[in-house]
């Protein structure tokens, strides 16, 4: 098994890396595709990625999904809201994940099943941040 | 010399004790609990230790570091399968999936067993109980009421993937599952299984020791997502039996019998959960901020609008 491993952010402190959900990519290709807790994939298109970049706008820290609202340009020179689904705060809060993790203001490649539907939102896979941090949402507990 | 109201008060106070009396009877055996003493909280210290928090999925049962993302990935498939999983889905994290995968960690024993309802080890019906089936098949993943934040009654409550803490008190091993904020409650005081239980979601649960392993036995359960892939009766029991494999480590074997649904038990296999001494239950309010359910209609939709409606 892939071991995870904290990344060494340059302007961040050990104590801080380890609150956060940072894993090889190697894993995060491997694994995280469908770490995803939920009742309901239907309307998901798992089958199939998609990438959208963009700033963090809001994150929502609740149940029974925390949502990533994700502000993307788009080609008519204007800016959509997706809503992207995660996993709890529960799961999330024992792999290094916090209220926090995504401020206001982030910027962020987020990896998505899309909806089926082709509305601006989706299932999260994987992300990563400008100094290449990966945003797992699955991984291993962080506090055991 | 009482006045009418007097007489008509009297007569009200006592038609409602006696509806009261009335009712308790109805309802089968009352127990009243004595306060605890101290020797019965010594007799609880001399019982295995149950006491805290643990978790079968998430890297926690038994499948060691890091098997946390192939376990959730494992549960999805399942979770938007025909069948058990879909009718005990939590949403929590993945439905009645979640057994299959525990199982499939959490020492591989037979969490997985059993779960498809096909092949060896799948409930044995009776002839009756086996039309009903084939005159209703499973709920699809989309009919799923748990994703509208029922949850799941026992068992499937028993195959979340999120932790439980486990409490002993005199006369009571508490059961709280994080996924849903759900608690069981579970007698220990040697009063008998109700005989006629209103139906439920968990039932009502009366437990003894045999030996170190806690047998627990449960009746009257109502007709509700319970991560049972089969139909079944009103005379539907579970039993589990609660025992560490290691101090840190607890099994939890469930057989399911119905004498009208099933021709012999069923083994639902064994459960292994790990404890995590430094854990404490989150609250899982899955009302909160639910924009994944389901419509009407029983189809999956998801609510993508008004973002800064969301609570947090």
């Amino acid at each position: 098994m892939t071991r995870p491993e904290m990344t060494k952010g340059t302007n961040m402190s050990m104590n801080k890396s380890v609150r956060r959900v940072i894993l090889l990519a190697s894993l995060a290709a491997g694994v995280a595709s469908l770490a995803m807790a939920h009742h309901s994939y239907a309307a998901f298109d798992v089958t199939t990625e998609r990438v959208i970049v963009g700033s963090i706008k809001k994150f929502d820290w609740s149940n029974p999904h925390t949502w990533a609202w994700i502000d993307v340009p788009n080609e008519q020179g204007g800016v959509d809201t997706w809503g992207v689904e995660g996993m709890s705060p529960n799961y999330l809060a024992r792999r290094g994940w916090s209220r926090t993790t995504l401020k206001p203001g982030d910027k962020i490649t987020v990896t998505i099943r899309p909806m089926k539907d082709g509305s601006k939102g989706g299932m999260w896979v994987t992300a990563k941040r400008p100094n290449g941090e990966i945003l797992l949402m699955g991984g291993t507990i962080t506090d055991p | 010399m009482q006045s009418p109201r007097q007489i008509v008060l009297g007569f009200l106070t006592a038609s409602l004790a006696f509806a009261a009396v009335a009712s308790a009877q109805s309802a089968g055996q009352r127990v009243v609990r004595k306060a605890p003493t101290a020797a019965d909280w010594e007799a609880i210290a001399k019982l295995p230790d149950f006491t805290g928090v643990w978790e079968a999925g998430g890297g926690g049962g038994g499948g060691g570091r890091g098997a946390a993302p192939a376990a959730a990935q494992g549960a999805a498939p399942a979770a938007g399968a025909r069948g058990p999983a879909a009718a005990g889905a939590p949403a929590a994290g993945a439905q009645g999936a979640a057994p299959a995968t525990a199982g499939a960690r959490g020492g591989g024993r037979a969490g997985g067993r059993g779960r498809g309802g096909a092949g060896r080890g799948g409930p044995s019906l009776t002839p009756e109980y086996a039309a009903k089936a084939k005159a209703t098949p499973p709920p699809t993943a989309e009919e799923n009421l748990t994703a509208n934040c029922l949850p799941p009654g026992l068992p499937g409550i028993m195959t979340q993937p999120y932790p439980y803490e486990f409490l002993l008190t005199p006369g009571q091993v508490t059961i709280i599952s994080e996924a849903y904020t759900e608690v069981r409650h579970i007698y220990t005081d040697g009063r008998p299984l109700p005989e006629d239980p209103d139906p439920n979601f968990y039932g009502t649960s009366v437990g003894h020791w045999d030996g170190n392993t806690l047998v627990v036995d449960t009746v009257g359960f109502a007709q509700v997502p319970r991560g049972l892939n089969f139909p079944y009766s009103d005379k539907l029991k579970v039993t589990e039996r609660f025992q560490l494999t290691d101090p840190d480590t607890m099994s939890i074997e469930t057989t399911v019998t119905d004498p009208l649904a099933l021709t012999m038990p069923y083994s639902m296999g064994t459960r292994s959960l790990r404890r995590h001494r430094n854990w404490t239950i989150a609250e899982y309010i899955c009302e909160e901020n639910n924009r994944n359910g389901v419509d009407e209609n029983g189809k999956a939709r998801i609510n993508l609008a008004n973002p800064e409606a969301s609570p947090k």
